[in-house]
């Protein structure tokens, strides 16, 4: 099947939003850093909205621990 | 209690067993002719007197099939249990329209709007189903709730009042050996035991059907650690007449509560229990009342109508039917409670079944139509199935990350309203599509038709079940064509070869035509056919869609009601 996902580069301010990722992470315990995923991948899952794009990206988030299983 | 203007001088005397605080009747053990030395050949033999059971048993008896009803007890509900099932979803409300009981129905049970979802000590959203915007174009409301006796209460009454349908009281199965052309049925009864012959039989036992493990019957599923404990309650003072259902509800060590309202001011609550608790302790009344005022406060003032602690499993057959034996209702497919899916798919199975046992019976249809009931409703046991497992495991995540993934669903859902679509407290039971119906006759096959408002043929406004109950719970064959002399005369030709009736359908009132015509002056029944101009709709008895033929010939619409009836 042909990929619908996106991969080349697009964000404007790579630097700047890695940043802000990393910033809101700072000072919390890893529970709460794990909470804080949870919440920001349905936040942003909801943005994307295309079940095949989500799912996509859901199996290539997952591939090296799929092939790592293997 | 329901009135009983339509019970035999039997029933009317019969006595009342207590269960819980209901009064529930006793129905009479009559003695079966086959104790009495005769030896019968029954068309159709129903092995338990449950929802499904009864259901089918109704739909034979409006069907001309005098069928025979064994049950081990003489009444209503489970001795002692004496409420299950408390919602019934749409199509349910369609079907029991149907069979005659869906106004009294809709006058005993329940209808909320108002639904409060909560987590910790606060409301995370709510919901008012008056004010949301419903997809829904049926005539009938999308549930009530009632309790499952109730309901089976009606069934007895109406099966008594049609007449042909014989209930017998006290007959517990104990041996099957089916044979090429029919099956025997060993029965005890308190007058001795007995064998009845069987063209067909429908297992309808329940969970624990005698009759799967006796024919060994393969099933695969798998345990779920999942306890909780109902207490079906009156108070002095009642809470609110809508539904709260608590995802973590303090009062209950973070565990998940259901507050449901039913019929005579019961309510319904549930209440999740660690998965090792002991069933015997946690539902004695000290610990019921211990609950309760955790809940309600410590000057709660109630009745105690039943308490019953339950855990739950998914299970489903391979197979629906193994030669003239057919497993419908718990017999067939177990799953969680959540989403009314248990009892509502029990109904859908003897509403898909019925209307093709008959047709076989009447020698229109092969035997083979009963291998779609098979495929059909083994479909819909595994979407139950698949969509209440979902349930369980937002309701008692397994693991860690799952649980922490709630958490953040829960946490979300107090301020965006998209997360709440991931809040998943059950999802009500829906009539599923049978993508891979063997019956399938046409475009848009195995799609349910809701029971839509028309103006039927005799020019009095009704709905789609009331043109079916007019054309005798015939195919409906919906005519968008244009029709000249011969092609009338061959759909004619049909009509008296096969048991289909064709209609007319117009949008307002206007030409005449060859057959009876309805009106769809809203449009409803033909969006849902998805007929343009030229299309044949065939629509079977149990109002799924059959296919959607375009600009067919006579000869096309006669392969369609064919393949329809598997004939080949």
């Amino acid at each position: 099947m042909k990929t619908t996902l996106q991969t080349q580069p697009k964000i404007a301010d790579p630097d700047g939003f890695y940043e802000k990722l990393l910033d809101a992470h700072r000072g919390l315990t890893d529970e709460q850093c794990a909470q804080l995923d949870a919440r920001l991948i349905l936040l942003l899952a909801h943005q994307v909205g295309d079940d095949r794009v989500l799912a996509e990206c859901i199996e290539a988030a997952a591939r090296p621990f799929a092939e790592a299983a293997r | 209690m329901p009135d009983d203007h339509t019970l035999p001088a039997a029933i009317r005397t019969a006595t009342a067993v207590t269960g819980g605080t209901y009064e529930l009747p006793v129905y009479p053990f009559v003695e079966p002719a086959e104790l009495r030395g005769e030896r019968l050949r029954h068309p159709v033999v129903i092995v338990g007197a449950g929802l499904t059971g009864l259901t089918a048993a109704c739909d034979c008896a409006l069907r001309g099939i005098p069928a025979v009803v064994l049950d081990e007890d003489d009444t209503v509900g489970v001795r002692g249990a004496a409420s299950r099932g408390i919602c019934y979803a749409q199509k349910s409300l369609e079907i029991y329209k149907r069979l005659g009981i869906h106004d009294r129905m809709l006058a005993k049970g329940i209808q909320w709007s108002v639904g409060r979802t909560f987590a910790g000590s606060d409301e995370v959203y709510s919901f008012d189903l008056k004010k949301m915007q419903t997809h829904s174009v049926s005539e009938q409301p999308p549930f009530i709730n009632l309790q499952q006796f109730y309901l089976e209460w009606f069934l007895v009454e109406r099966i008594y009042e049609l007449g042909l349908v014989e209930l017998r009281w006290k007959n517990r199965l104990i041996e099957i050996a089916p044979n090429e052309d029919h099956v025997v049925l060993t029965v005890v009864t308190p007058s001795g035991p007995y064998t009845l012959e069987a063209s067909w039989v429908i297992d309808c036992c329940g969970a624990h059907s005698v009759i799967r493990d006796k024919l060994g019957v393969h099933a695969t599923g798998s345990k779920i650690p999942d306890r909780w404990c109902i207490s079906d309650v009156r108070f002095e003072r009642e809470p609110p007449a809508e539904r709260w259902t608590w995802i973590e509800a303090p009062f209950n060590e973070n565990r998940a509560v259901w507050q449901h309202l039913m019929a005579d001011r019961v309510w319904r609550l549930d209440y999740q229990m660690p998965a090792d608790a002991d069933p015997e302790a946690i539902s004695r009344p000290e610990v019921v009342a211990d609950r309760l005022r955790r809940q309600f406060g410590p000057d709660v003032k109630y009745e105690l109508v039943w308490v019953g602690p339950y855990a739950y499993r998914s299970l489903c057959l391979d197979t629906f039917r193994v030669g003239r034996v057919l497993f419908a209702g718990d017999a067939a497919h177990v799953m969680s409670p959540f989403g009314a899916r248990g009892g509502n798919s029990g109904i859908q199975d003897a509403d898909n079944l019925v209307w093709k046992l008959a047709l076989v019976l009447e020698g229109k249809a092969s035997e083979r139509l009963l291998d779609s009931y098979a495929v059909e409703r083994r479909q819909a046991a595994l979407d139950n199935i698949r969509i209440t497992n979902r349930t369980t495991r937002f309701l008692s995540p397994p693991t860690r990350v799952e649980k922490r993934f709630r958490d953040a669903v829960i946490s979300l859902a107090r301020e965006f309203a998209f997360a709440r679509a991931f809040v998943n407290t059950g999802r009500l039971s829906s009539p599923s599509r049978y993508a891979d119906s063997p019956i399938a006759a046409g475009e848009h096959a195995g799609v349910h038709v809701q029971n839509v408002a028309l103006t039927l043929p005799n020019g009095a406004r009704g709905d789609l079940v009331e043109l079916l109950q007019w054309c005798d719970h015939a195919v409906l064959g919906f005519l968008y064509v244009d029709l000249d002399g011969y092609v009338a005369r061959e759909l004619e030709g049909l009509e008296e070869r096969y048991p289909v009736r064709f209609l007319c359908v117009q949008s307002e009132e206007g030409r005449t035509c060859t057959f009876p015509t309805v009106i769809d002056d809203e449009g409803k029944l033909t969006a849902q056919l998805h007929a343009a101009p030229g299309a044949v709709a065939l629509v079977r008895p149990d109002l799924y869609l059959a296919g959607t033929l375009d600009e067919p010939s006579a000869a096309d619409i006669e392969r369609a009601l064919r393949k329809l009836l598997a004939i080949e």
